[in-house]
């Protein structure tokens, strides 16, 4: 019995997964750098605290609020830089989207 | 061929109670970090598990005809001997999954199931029914590599995540948006589930039809109904389990931030995904372990606990094996008494059944019997609170000193 490994399947699924998990967090990891050069700090309080996870608690993620609002206060961009910015952190937002979907697209059109 | 029938349904019955326990352990797999972190909320994260299964399910039949097709060489086979022994597998993989659970021994119901069946089959028939070929290339091969690859990808993409959003001014870095971004990872993970976990159950089905003669060998895909039946089975075992991990998640997951979750999530995501594609049948627990492991160690100064990993490791290369024994002990019955043999397998898996179900009834619930072996394995990295510094970090200070020193002289 002959057994036949195909290695380059392997090989393509690393690289694939590779690629698309580089794709997704880079350009989400972008997208929020821009955000946060546009003036616009996310602060995301947890949508609910479960027991003895100490996740953030409110009074940090007021802390968290009030450093945002500070640090935008002193950004030293000018307006039009910073629309630029955002406009920038939305491009990476929908590049990480399509990123995604055109993964999904792949699979399904694959079978 | 009345008996055929019977042993037909009962295979599909147990197949689909084991679709349900497979979803129902595995929720915690693609909803425990994005609760942990508290990007949503454990209601809406459950029911969003439970639908992306469901979808998840139909978006790729790859892994299905892995199982029915590539692993038994079922047109060499007579029907009326494969039906039972298919039964026997599953009997394997249930007790397997059963006493891992009971023990808290972590384990991967995928490769219980492919262990029970493989083991019943060598036992009934013989070695020559298997196709190592593809049980090699498919199964055992992408098992070791699986959980490995994950682990480096989720290690780059949270180097990467930290690395573009790092700040050196020590203003707010913008990371709690990965909090928002882990819905969508997550949502991506439970899919992922859908299109790896649903299909082994599907290819069993398939199976066990195809040797009943009710479905032409040439056509392994398996048929409408089957896909809609395992689908709906993983999502509502995806939903009831649900409730049990949130009680417990409390103690499980200590110290994930949201940019680490975000990475492993995404890592965990694009390598079940890709596998799917491909046809590989891999254990969704292993690779998301993977994943939180690595993205540990994409953190900096984070160092692994070996002895965990062990733990982890030996557990899994246990879980093949092992079913495998049960399996051929299962099969052992049918083939040395013939019917009476799978009369007692059926008491047995009745037994069973009952035992899985009681036993989800105790409220007792504590670390060893609940807790999500993907959070366990975020103990097998120890991640510093005080990171030390980065080289930009380093250089800046070590500058800081020298102009210090030049101020006074």
């Amino acid at each position: 019995m002959s057994v036949s490994i195909d290695w380059f399947a392997f090989v393509q699924v690393f690289a694939a997964a590779i690629a698309a998990a580089v794709l997704v967090v880079g350009f989400y990891a972008l997208g929020l750098r821009m955000l946060v050069r546009a003036g616009r700090v996310p602060v995301v309080t947890p949508a609910e605290f479960t027991d003895a996870i100490a996740v953030i608690s409110e009074k940090q993620a007021r802390r968290h609020a009030k450093a945002a609002a500070k640090a935008a206060k002193k950004n030293p961009l000018t307006p039009a830089q910073k629309s630029v910015a955002l406009v920038g952190a939305y491009a990476a937002f929908a590049l990480c989207a399509v990123a995604v979907l055109g993964g999904i697209v792949l699979i399904v059109a694959g079978r | 061929m009345e008996t055929a029938v019977l042993i037909l349904l009962l295979v599909i019955a147990l197949a689909l109670f084991f679709d349900f326990t497979n979803g129902f352990h595995d929720t915690a797999n693609a909803m425990a970090t994005p609760i942990a972190t508290g990007a949503l909320k454990p209601k809406v994260a459950v029911l969003l598990a439970a639908g992306l299964n469901l979808v998840g399910a139909f978006l790729s039949t790859e892994v299905a005809k892995t199982v029915s097709h590539g692993i038994i060489h079922e047109d060499q086979l007579e029907a009326t001997a494969l039906l039972p022994l298919i039964f026997a597998g599953l009997i394997g993989a249930i007790t397997w999954n059963m006493l891992t659970w009971l023990l808290g021994l972590p384990s991967s119901s995928s490769h219980a199931l492919f262990g029970g069946l493989i083991g019943a089959t060598l036992v009934g028939v013989g070695a020559m029914a298997i196709d190592f070929g593809v049980v090699l290339s498919k199964i055992i091969l992408p098992a070791l590599i699986a959980p490995v690859t994950a682990g480096i990808i989720a290690f780059t993409v949270t180097k990467v995540a930290y690395a573009i959003t790092r700040r050196h001014d020590g203003k707010p870095d913008g990371r709690d948006g990965f909090r928002w971004g882990q819905i969508f990872t997550s949502s991506l993970v439970a899919l992922a589930h859908g299109t790896n976990d649903a299909q082994k159950t599907m290819g069993v089905i398939t199976l066990a039809l195809i040797a009943a003669g009710w479905q032409s060998a040439e056509h392994a895909e398996p048929q409408l109904w089957v896909i809609v039946a395992c689908a709906v089975t993983i999502a509502l075992g995806t939903y009831m389990g649900g409730w049990r991990i949130i009680r417990t998640l409390g103690k499980g997951l200590t110290d994930v931030k949201p940019a680490q979750g975000f990475s492993a999530e995404a890592s965990t995501a694009s390598t079940i995904l890709a596998s799917s594609a491909l046809g590989f049948a891999l254990s969704t627990t292993q690779v998301a372990s993977g994943s939180v492991i690595g993205s540990g160690l994409g953190r900096r100064g984070s160092t692994v606990r070996w002895r965990t990993v062990g733990r982890i490791a030996i557990g899994w290369l246990l879980t093949l094996p092992a079913s495998g024994a049960v399996g051929a002990l299962a099969a052992l019955l049918v083939v040395w008494l013939g019917p009476v043999g799978i009369v007692i397998d059926a008491v047995l898996a009745v037994v069973i059944v009952l035992a899985l179900f009681l036993r989800s009834r105790r409220d007792e619930v504590h670390a060893g019997n609940a807790m999500s072996e993907v959070a366990d394995s975020g103990h097998a990295v120890d991640v510093p609170a005080d990171p030390p510094p980065t080289r930009r970090q380093r250089r800046a200070t070590a500058a800081a000193k020298a102009s210090d020193a030049e101020g006074e002289r």
